[in-house]
């Protein structure tokens, strides 16, 4: 990477600063798995690891959040972005070197923000836990320059047309911007009480709703038609998916407080707009698997569509739990509890997740010109992510019911805890599953760039067989 | 820009732009992607509606409801009776307490039934809620919150007295700029999809790919 730094653009081999991203979203994506299950151990074995300051959960729990959000999830945004766009208007990226330096400065920025928060240099706001001087940093330094690079590449594209993905890329790039400034703003200004208490999850909502939920969305968008050679099934179904993201996830945000002294109108209202993000699933669920019409047979045997038809699978269970958990029928029972756990790893370790390891799975093949160098491989870690998310999410779904139960008829505390226990092992054994793996995925990844079939000019990667 | 109206859920588009949108559509390739014109089937439209409609339903407030002050007024006012004072265990003075109130036809028993105590539970609160009454308060206007008994925290309409109205409402204005929110979102997007070529055209994937 160094030595492109400081070259000419037209130097710069295209597809660079994607690979680099690539790679270190993969690299972030076991770091975060990595503390993940190293946490899960501390909540299944009191005992394991006790005594140092440093590696109290208290210390990793949010040090595991933002590897997992800014590191694998946006990285791999990143990564799909750079080789995704330009290929949609058939032209290049409009800056490889800009993507180089983002790339370098996302790694060394994420660094020095996690460090700090390790030794508990913290906002204290969950989801905005990094201090403000860094969430500037990210702003400048991260976010920006990645959406000047979309949205220039856009422009300068050689179609008359915008594909769907790149209305998303390009709308989800500034409106993450947004997010952030607004989102952080409790700290640039001092705002303390409530305010902060809104303010933090109207970040921490429309991260995952104007961010996560549309790119992931996006790349979809991409990977089934170009994979499986159906034209996409309906493009105004991608208009009424794409519209009613904006529309009816920007709100409020007051969902996430239905317990809190807000106004009990504005909780009404982001009440029912909550309930309504079943409108984008629905026609992004429906949409998608229209498309895979006669190409089903790819489900099983083609690796990108296998971890891509997965993550939409999962936005059916992820949007209707999302949907209603938050109404105030619902959420009395189930808020501050590990259910909240389980959803947010629908959300990143199930949905997302899937669909951010198709756009690298097929993006370093296409990008390197290697052919995958083991299917074996990529299944194995397939179904490690399937069995050992599933396992979480199950498991910490039953702990967050019984801890509902507990909390209303005021069990006390340590017999809750007890009861839960078995449920913190499963977590813990589904954590490590996914961790392992991702260190599988690393190396095959790394197998590919040395060792992979060479894929020959004109021919796209899902169109050579495996080889191994 | 020119827009026709002659027949909207046809098109909004003029006959020009529609034959410039097929070529458009027809002869240029996106990085390889091809995409069709189908509306929306039947079934999901179905659906997209049911979700606006369960919105507002499974949003009112009717539903996960703190209880308030008020339904626990019978209840207090019985446990000096003779009846139940001449009961010495706790669950059967509360099982008398809560068939009496319910034969006698309280207004409040679906909200006591949701909302059971134990006669504990009315020893701690019942001295907040005496005092509340000798203060004529509206008494469905206080929450109880654990072993608390708090003013709730709706602002309703302004009474003769000075006060406001401090009960839930079944409507509130969240729910009204809701309304005007999926208004304008349907709207927009019928006009966004209707400028398209209407969805009888299928797309000829042959010309360009």
């Amino acid at each position: 990477m160094f030595k492109y730094l400081f070259a000419k653009n037209e130097d710069i081999p295209p597809g660079s600063a994607a690979i680099f991203f690539g790679f270190s979203s993969i690299l972030w994506f076991i770091v975060g798995t990595g503390l993940g299950s190293f946490n899960a151990a501390k909540l299944a074995f009191p005992d394991f690891v006790t005594g140092i300051e440093m590696l109290s959960f208290g210390h990793m729990r949010q040090v595991h959040v933002l590897a997992v959000i800014l590191g694998w999830i946006s990285m791999a945004f990143a990564m799909a972005m750079m080789y995704i766009t330009p290929a949609l208007g058939n032209t290049k990226l409009w800056s490889e070197k800009l993507g180089l330096w983002n790339c370098f400065i996302w790694n060394l920025g994420l660094s020095v923000g996690l460090i700090l928060l390790w030794f508990g240099v913290t906002s204290g706001r969950e989801y905005s836990d990094i201090i403000w001087p860094v969430d500037l940093a990210i702003i400048f330094g991260l976010l920006l320059p990645l959406g000047i690079n979309v949205w220039m590449t856009i422009k300068t594209r050689r179609t008359q047309g915008i594909y769907t993905t790149n209305w998303f890329f390009g709308a989800a790039t500034f409106m993450v911007i947004i997010v952030f400034t607004v989102g952080n703003s409790p700290e640039f200004f001092q705002l303390t009480g409530l305010t902060e208490a809104y303010l933090t999850w109207w970040f921490a909502h429309n991260v995952l709703g104007l961010w996560i939920t549309p790119v992931a969305a996006a790349i979809s968008y991409y990977i089934v038609p170009k994979v499986t050679g159906n034209p996409l099934y309906s493009h105004r179904i991608g208009h009424l998916h794409f519209w009613s993201v904006v529309v009816f996830y920007s709100t409020p945000a007051a969902h996430h407080l239905m317990s809190a002294p807000l106004p009990e109108w504005l909780k009404s209202f982001a009440s029912v707009e909550g309930v309504l993000i079943l409108v984008p699933a629905i026609a992004f669920v429906s949409n998608l698997l229209l498309t895979m019409s006669g190409k089903w047979k790819m489900f099983v045997e083609n690796v990108e569509i296998k971890f891509t038809i997965t993550g939409v699978l999962l936005a059916i269970p992820l949007n209707m739990q999302g949907g209603f958990q938050q109404t105030r029928a619902i959420n009395w029972y189930i808020h501050g509890t590990g259910w909240i756990v389980a959803h947010a790893h629908l959300a990143l370790l199930g949905f997302s997740t899937f669909l951010e390891a198709a756009a690298v799975y097929y993006g370093l093949q296409t990008l390197l010109r290697r052919k995958l160098y083991s299917l074996a491989l990529a299944n194995f870690h397939f179904w490690m992510l399937l069995i050992g998310f599933a396992t979480y999410w199950i498991s910490m779904t039953i702990a967050g019911l019984i801890q509902g139960a507990g909390k209303i008829y005021e069990v006390p505390y340590i017999d809750v805890v007890i009861a839960e226990h078995p449920y913190m092992i499963a977590r813990w054994v589904g954590g490590t599953m996914v961790f392992l793996g991702n260190c599988v995925w690393l190396f095959n990844m790394w197998k590919t760039m040395r060792q992979g079939t060479l894929i020959p000019a004109g021919r796209l990667p899902h169109e050579l067989a495996y080889e191994r | 820009m020119s827009w026709k109206f002659d027949n909207p859920l046809h098109s909004l588009a003029s006959e020009d732009q529609n034959v410039a949108a097929r070529e458009l559509w027809e002869g240029e390739s996106l990085g390889g992607i091809k995409e069709n014109n189908n509306r929306l089937p039947q079934p999901v439209v179905g659906l997209l509606i049911l979700t606006i409609i369960t919105a507002f339903l499974v949003t009112a407030p009717l539903w996960g409801q703190r209880p308030t002050a008020a339904i626990y007024e019978e209840y207090i006012k019985l446990m000096d009776t003779p009846e139940v004072k001449s009961i010495a265990d706790d669950g059967k003075k509360m099982e008398y307490i809560v068939n009496k109130v319910r034969t006698s036809g309280s207004k409040w028993v679906a909200l006591q039934e949701r909302h059971p105590v134990e006669m504990d539970d009315l020893r701690i609160i019942r001295s907040q809620i005496e005092e509340l009454q000798q203060k004529n308060a509206y008494m469905d206007e206080y929450t109880v919150v654990g072993n608390k008994i708090v003013l709730a925290n709706f602002e309703g309409n302004w009474r003769d007295d000075g006060t406001r109205v401090r009960t839930q409402p079944w409507w509130d204005k969240g729910y009204t700029i809701d309304i005007f929110f999926i208004v304008i979102f349907c709207v927009s997007v019928v006009i966004v999809v209707k400028r398209l070529p209407n969805y009888s055209w299928v797309p000829d994937h042959d010309k360009s790919h």
